[in-house]
């Protein structure tokens, strides 16, 4: 190839699209879903369906963070309970309910802390490190509370902030997700450390060399995504006002499955936080789908594991034609 | 040598041990003004780390780094780009996954403040990105591109004339030719005279002196961790450089 240099190339500007995927996807549910269970499309119906995407989707839009930045994070689906727990029972034991949320949430805080300092100073992958932390917490909840539920004693008005209903079946997650979402979609596409965390996933070599601070940047994800399973566990508190022990368990699934429906890749380097919302979307209105058209519970992570099965082939597909 | 009283980079008793290894054994090391300086040796013979330790990659055990006549300590590739150090890996030049404008621009955001927030001017970097890629003779339809389809020679390009653009004072190639094919290499010889012309020194990493000796002005050969030879290309052929190499190497 010698006249290499004045090539252009043709993309079908609809495979650009890192979306494309989960917004397909998503439609073919809604069309779906109308068609098999009229109170599908009632309102309280929606609202309750996106108030459950909304949960998932708060997960979600950490574990993307981190996922583009080219790490994992099996923890949150503890993180999900034991930030609650730990707000249930400074609460229960009287404890002003502002304070109980700055240390609930530090403990998030902390636990993504750990995370990243395990993972960056001991080279351990990511994938072991989380699996570990996922499984201490839960044993440790599971040893606080004996396996029983700790329920609310009394009325709180932070919870009811986060997770209280709003009307229509929606509830102040909804509203917490949208606002969430959109601004790490604005740190992700529209600022510097936006690029930094595309680049260490993408390449960490590059990235080094070009003098992007790879670990802060692993650090400060690994802090967003367990914050933000921890934000989410209390949206879910508000809204059941009860903490169970086994709270959040297999959640980090969902939430990676959302993430990659969604666009992101396993290996870093690529993803969207629209992806995930929408991926987010579709889990809930699945789950909410079956239960309307009677299908036993089980059913829907069957449904949810061959989903994500072909979202990842088509995602494949797709980054061939854009990145080779 | 030129006729400032200091090189742009000097590189006095430069040692470093990987561990038990002695990569690099006490090693000056100088880069003139306007000056295209070959580094030539075989794998392994401490060429990278040398690189490494002057962009702040690595730090050196001893020795003494001096920029523009001022001892300069790097702790980070963040520190020397600052001041106008440059490098463009083999492998490591753009990330693939990324659009052609981010990658550009990695490191060196084009910010816009709107209140309290400051964000990335993707219109401006957008626009320069093609423009400045225009200038080295690669036209993209759309900075949105990502650079995976890139040719090894367009990346190559796309590397340097980033790093014209943000001003460097040195550029630092790693094997840019290495996986070249000969009209490509050709190109990024003439792209590496252009940086020249525009008052940037540039150190060519190679093990290939028939890449190096065209436009290189003077050649420092390493081998097993030590400085074994220093001539300006007027003084050897790439056929005795070759030899010395293979001797040094004990290959004969």
């Amino acid at each position: 190839m010698n006249d290499s240099s004045t090539k252009t190339y043709k993309i079908p500007w609809p495979l650009k699209l890192r979306e494309l995927g989960a917004v397909v996807g998503t439609m073919a549910f809604f069309v779906f879903f109308s068609i098999i269970s009229e109170q599908f499309l009632s309102i309280a119906n929606l609202g309750a369906t996106f108030t459950m995407a909304a949960e998932l989707g708060l997960v979600t839009t950490g574990i993307t963070m981190l996922m583009i930045s080219g790490e994992f994070d099996l923890s949150v689906g503890s993180v999900f309970a034991v930030v609650p727990m730990v707000m249930a029972i400074m609460i229960n034991h009287g404890a002003n309910e502002i304070l109980a949320l700055i240390v609930a949430m530090l403990v998030g805080i902390g636990t993504g802390l750990v995370n990243a300092l395990v993972t960056l100073k001991t080279f351990i992958p990511s994938f072991i490190t989380t699996l570990g932390m996922k499984m201490f917490w839960r044993g440790i909840l599971l040893a606080v509370t004996g396996g029983f539920p700790i329920i609310l004693s009394h009325k709180s008005k932070v919870l009811n902030a986060l997770g209280g209903p709003l009307g229509g079946g929606l509830r102040y997650s909804a509203v917490w997700f949208i606002v969430i979402a959109f601004i790490f979609w604005f740190i992700l596409e529209r600022t510097a450390y936006g690029n930094w965390t595309f680049a260490t996933g993408g390449n960490l070599g590059a990235a080094r060399a070009l003098g992007i601070p790879t670990n802060r940047v692993k650090v400060i994800n690994f802090v967003i995504s367990s914050m933000l399973a921890g934000f989410a566990g209390l949206t879910t508190f508000g809204r059941f006002k009860i903490v169970d022990p086994t709270l959040g368990q297999e959640l980090e699934l969902e939430a990676i499955a959302a993430a990659v429906i969604g666009g992101a890749l396993l290996t870093g380097g690529y993803g969207s936080i629209l992806g995930s919302f929408i991926g987010a979307v579709m889990i809930g209105m699945v789950r909410s789908g079956l239960v309307l058209a009677g299908a036993p519970g089980y059913w829907y992570r069957a449904f949810i594991g061959v989903i994500l099965i072909v979202a990842a082939i088509i995602n494949t597909r797709i980054r061939k034609k854009v990145a080779g | 040598m030129n006729n400032k009283q200091a090189p742009l980079v000097e590189m006095r008793g430069i040692k470093k041990n990987f561990g038990r290894v002695q990569a690099l054994k006490g090693v000056d090391f100088h880069v003139g003004y306007n000056e295209i300086v070959g580094l030539l040796g075989d794998n392994g013979a401490g060429k990278s780390t040398l690189i490494k330790i002057l962009v702040g990659y690595h730090q050196p055990d001893e020795g003494e780094i001096y920029l523009e006549g001022k001892r300069v300590r790097f702790t980070s590739p963040w520190d020397s780009r600052a001041l106008g150090i440059e490098t463009v890996y083999q492998d490591l030049a753009l990330v693939n996954l990324m659009p052609l404008w981010r990658n550009f621009f990695l490191g060196r955001e084009v910010k816009k403040k709107v209140g309290p927030f400051t964000f990335i001017d993707r219109r401006k970097m957008r626009h320069t990105a093609l423009e400045v890629l225009k200038d080295v003779g690669i036209s993209l339809r759309s900075p949105d591109e990502t650079v995976a389809f890139m040719s090894g020679g367009e990346r190559q390009a796309v590397a340097i004339a980033r790093a014209i653009h943000f001003g460097a004072k040195l550029l630092i190639l790693d094997e840019p030719t290495a996986a070249l094919s000969v009209g490509e290499t050709r190109k990024v010889l003439e792209h590496i005279e252009e940086a020249r012309e525009k008052g940037i020194s540039v150190i060519f990493i190679t093990h290939n002196i028939y890449h190096v000796y065209e436009v290189a002005d003077r050649l420092v050969l390493l081998e097993r961790g030590e400085k074994i030879g220093e001539y300006a290309k007027s003084e050897v052929t790439p056929e005795k450089v070759m030899d010395i190499i293979a001797a040094a190497a004990g290959v004969v």
